[in-house]
């Protein structure tokens, strides 16, 4: 019998779906896609089906390439895991963060390594990407 | 919209026992509830042709509670979902007996809260939590699968940029506590909470300690709507509808984008329109509170407490008793009991009727009142209530 060594990933990983497939596809090679809507330029975080500003169905996927910072629009520290996998990542940060070059965009992340003292709403942060199984990685936060 | 100020009234409200642990079906809940709300208007189960609930699939059906009344109802509805159901279904109700479609409505809310299904969460699957949600891919993966949680983020935010503190936040929770003093039947009865008690509790989610969320209980409620014309024929005082607003959505559910915007934003310009008043009216309030800060919001939305005074006006005591708006006095659901918003419409119902004239938890003035309920950021629907 084979020892298995290997630590498995014990949080939930993020579902790809119809509508948000590519942007986890992306974040498997450490990239950030956006989807756009082109009938009314607007930038559609989290994807979806159609755009949720116009109803729009034109929509495409837009690189963003590797280097996203952004700052803290708001965030909560979380003391107590409220999903199985968490227990050893309290106090977890968890922060809504507006992109520098897309205000209007807010993406949802942990802020890996921070602590409650450390944040306020604008706070700097960069994106980086998290191998979390050998084909999976998760967009993520640092403080800049 | 057709004019239906003062033409519905609620005759009709009745509950469960309230308990950690139930020990029966949430039918059998419901059956008692339903019982209490027809024994207090005093007719006949058989005058009720429709019933309506909500839930989260942890409930029993409208059709199996009027089967086991010995009814057989014209209309029978039943929805997914949480707070301002109840004002939205109230609408419905409304609408049914306006078309003649049916006469009296039985509207209930019947889980064990605790001993089942826990809003709380625990024991759900992760994949289910990233496909029930609106973006749930996208805040899952970072444990955000609480509550807690979501309206934290809208709470940080807000409370950070109108100058609110934790102790505003103890405010809505002190001022509460103190009301389930008065009511035996609280959870939270016998158990009064200070401030300085309160500010040394720590947060289990920022900005958000336990006494900041709300209670898990198992109970069930009901409430009746019918005509202003039947409500003559009931024994209880009426509280009369003079308007109603229901759920307004905001985009996202659960993925925030604009954390400055609510649902009940939208919610009080057509409430007050509708019911020919003005917040400046209000005598006592039932505000929706799955947490403290949802309270401050609220208030704020409503136009209850101006923009930037909010803490100020927590703090100077005006949610107690004898204060300007005297407010979930049950102790709602931060201290007395859970059913998604429903125990507060029972509580202001029976403030609004005078119910308890003559004992200190009456209200003093109790001539208007206004009842929110709070879906979350996205969805919110009120209602105004006059004796």
């Amino acid at each position: 019998m084979i020892e298995e060594t290997k630590v498995e990933y014990a949080k939930p990983i993020p579902l790809k779906t119809i509508d948000n497939a590519p942007y986890w596809d992306a974040a498997d090679r450490h990239e950030l896609v956006l989807q756009k809507c082109t009938s009314c330029n607007t930038y559609a975080h989290p994807p979806g089906p159609a755009c949720a500003h116009c109803g729009s169905q034109e929509l495409v996927w837009e690189n963003q390439g590797t280097d996203i910072s952004g700052t803290i629009y708001t965030y909560v520290v979380s003391y107590r895991p409220f999903l199985p996998g968490f227990e050893n990542d309290v106090p977890l940060v968890i922060a809504v963060v507006e992109l520098d070059h897309l205000p209007d965009v807010k993406i949802i992340g942990n802020v890996l390594g921070a602590t409650a003292e450390q944040l306020d709403i604008g706070t700097p942060v960069k994106m980086v990407w998290q191998d979390i199984t050998e084909d999976r990685a998760l967009p993520q936060w640092t403080l800049a | 919209m057709n004019q239906i100020r003062d033409k519905y009234a609620i005759v009709g409200v009745g509950e469960s026992k309230r308990s950690k642990n139930s020990g029966t079906t949430p039918l059998h809940l419901a059956l008692d509830a339903a019982r209490a709300a027809i024994a207090d208007a005093g007719i006949d189960a058989k005058e009720i042709d429709g019933f309506m609930s909500y839930c989260e699939n942890d409930s029993c059906s409208p059709h199996q509670l009027a089967t086991y009344l010995g009814v057989r109802p014209n209309y029978v509805k039943e929805i997914l979902g949480g707070g301002s159901s109840t004002e939205m279904l109230i609408a419905d109700a409304v609408g049914l007996i306006e078309t003649g479609q049916a006469k009296t409505v039985l509207i209930y809310r019947s889980m064990n809260g605790r001993s089942g299904v826990r809003m709380g969460g625990g024991g759900w699957s992760s994949d289910l939590l990233q496909s029930a949600f609106e973006g749930g891919s996208h805040i899952i993966p970072y444990g955000a699968a609480s509550p807690s949680q979501w309206f934290g983020l809208f709470a940080t935010r807000h409370m950070k940029q109108n100058g609110l503190t934790q102790e505003h936040l103890g405010h809505v929770c002190t001022s509460f506590y103190e009301h389930a003093q008065r009511n035996p039947n609280a959870f939270f009865y016998g158990k009064p909470l200070t401030m300085e008690d309160y500010l040394k509790t720590a947060q289990l989610s920022s900005p958000f300690t336990k006494h900041d969320f709300c209670l898990e209980s198992d109970e069930a409620n009901a409430i009746i709507v019918t005509s202003a014309e039947r409500a003559k024929d009931c024994q209880s005082k009426p509280a009369y509808i003079m308007g109603m607003a229901a759920r307004r959505a905001v985009s996202h559910a659960h993925y925030w984008k604009n954390i400055d915007e609510v649902a009940s934003d939208y919610v009080a310009k057509p409430l007050y329109e509708a019911a020919g008043v003005g917040p400046q009216d209000i005598d006592i309030a039932s505000i929706y509170d799955c947490f403290s800060w949802v309270v401050l919001r609220q208030l704020e939305a409503y136009g209850l407490a101006p923009k930037g005074e909010v803490g100020d006006f927590v703090a100077a005591g005006n949610l107690k008793i004898d204060g300007q708006l005297p407010t979930n006095l049950a102790g709602g659901m931060l201290s007395e009991g859970y059913t998604h918003g429903m125990n507060n419409v029972l509580e202001i119902v029976r403030q609004v009727r005078g119910e308890y004239e003559g004992t200190e938890r009456q209200a003093k003035k109790h001539d208007i009142a206004i009842c929110t309920g709070w879906a979350g950021p996205d969805m919110a629907g009120a209602m105004i209530l006059r004796k």
